[in-house]
């Protein structure tokens, strides 16, 4: 080995360390191999030098041979130092969607100990870095593996805000307690569901063209998943609401008639 | 973020084209390590850290398209020298003229021309 003065002695010895912790499991790479390319470049490199080679000569080859870790092939690296490589240098939206993920994971870990205004919090953190690394990864259309860390929060807050205005009308549908005891029950509860049923649908015709006719809006709240729903899908939905509202509407009134004559009665007894 | 896309496209064609480099160095003769470098590190922009060459070299002996002799050395300690076998060789033509149709059709594309 060619003469090095103790500082770069120490160097090389420090750097040749280094690659022989990241290629300790390695399964397709001699470290001695390794090793022995290390100081043949060295010594090929600082061949005409003037001797003692200095830790400066020392350090110049060695910041040109790369880091300790770049002599570990990449198929070789670790999962969990992929992940911590990602955060330290890899793309934003990657380094987002991984903490994205990390805080939903939090959030579930502080919710199932009861801590849920810090769970809360955490979820929307987490939405918030999720749509910040969807802005960051527009570069690509297809966001590959990145959407099972971004997705989740986005899911749950995205049904949060949805699922009160699109479900609450489920259970106007829900079984009330007949007013009029006299009828016969089964028919009043058809009329009833009848004529809720239009109620409904005019309430989904009503919500669904709203969605129509501010799509671009709803696209920037709702990203990605707006986007993807096609417009033309969007005309049929609402042909089939309304087409659903009409009949509840002319079932109801049917039957609404049919019962009238025995309403009629009915209402002149309790008015005597 | 020009200069993040126009690196992440850089690095991806150098992983690339450092191989075709390295297989065209060695062809028709007996290189050791650092003579390769030494070859590639000329080319701009091809060479980022000379240490990526030497696993390189691993892998392409691992292949079967590189084998290796030790032979003494009068400068220093014995060296390892690097030559093509002919599966190397085969490999290499073949990715030498994919290599020439892509250059060729880019050429083109940049020219204005039709394909």
């Amino acid at each position: 080995m060619i003469n090095l003065t103790d500082d770069a002695k120490k160097n090389l010895d420090n750097y040749l360390q280094q690659v022989r912790i990241c290629l300790k499991d390695c399964q397709t790479v001699d470290t001695d191999e390794v090793e022995q390319n290390i100081k043949e470049h060295i010594e090929s490199e600082l061949q005409g030098s003037p001797k003692p080679i200095s830790f400066d000569s020392l350090n110049d080859i060695l910041k040109k041979l790369g880091s300790p870790q770049q002599w570990l092939p990449e198929e070789e690296i670790a999962w969990w130092r992929k992940v911590i490589l990602r955060l330290r240098t890899g793309p934003e939206d990657w380094r987002l969607a991984y903490i994205s993920f990390g805080l939903l994971f939090l959030s579930v870990i502080f919710f199932i100990c009861g801590t849920v205004t810090v769970s809360l919090l955490l979820v929307l953190t987490s939405f918030c870095l999720s749509r910040a690394a969807l802005s960051a990864g527009t570069i690509r259309d297809d966001l590959g593996a990145q959407k099972c860390l971004i997705y989740p929060s986005l899911i749950i807050v995205y049904l949060t805000i949805c699922g009160f205005p699109l479900l609450w009308p489920v259970f106007l549908l829900g079984a009330n307690k007949a007013p009029w005891n006299r009828w016969d029950e089964t028919v009043y509860w058809m009329i009833a569901y009848m004529f809720k049923g239009v109620a409904v649908g005019l309430y989904y015709f009503i919500l669904v063209s709203i969605y129509k006719i501010g799509a671009k809006f709803f696209h920037i709240i709702f990203r990605p998943f707006a986007e993807k729903i096609n417009q033309k899908y969007i005309n049929w939905l609402l042909v089939i609401i309304l087409i659903l509202t009409i009949l509840c509407l002319i079932a109801g009134i049917f039957m609404f008639e049919d019962q009238n004559r025995e309403w009629y009665i009915y209402l002149s007894e309790k008015l005597r | 973020m020009n200069d993040r896309f126009l690196d992440n496209w850089a690095t991806q064609l150098r992983k690339g084209m450092l191989e075709l480099g390295v297989l065209n160095a060695i062809e028709g003769t007996n290189l050791y390590g650092y003579d390769i470098v030494r070859k590639l590190r000329d080319i701009k922009g091809l060479v980022i850290s000379e240490g990526t060459i030497y696993p390189i070299l691993s892998r392409l002996k691992r292949e079967g398209f590189v084998r290796t002799t030790i032979k003494e050395s009068t400068e220093g300690p014995a060296r390892k020298y690097y030559e093509l076998t002919s599966k190397g060789e085969k490999i290499l033509s073949q990715m030498n003229d994919y290599w020439t149709d892509i250059k060729t059709g880019t050429d083109i594309l940049k020219g204005g021309k039709k394909l």
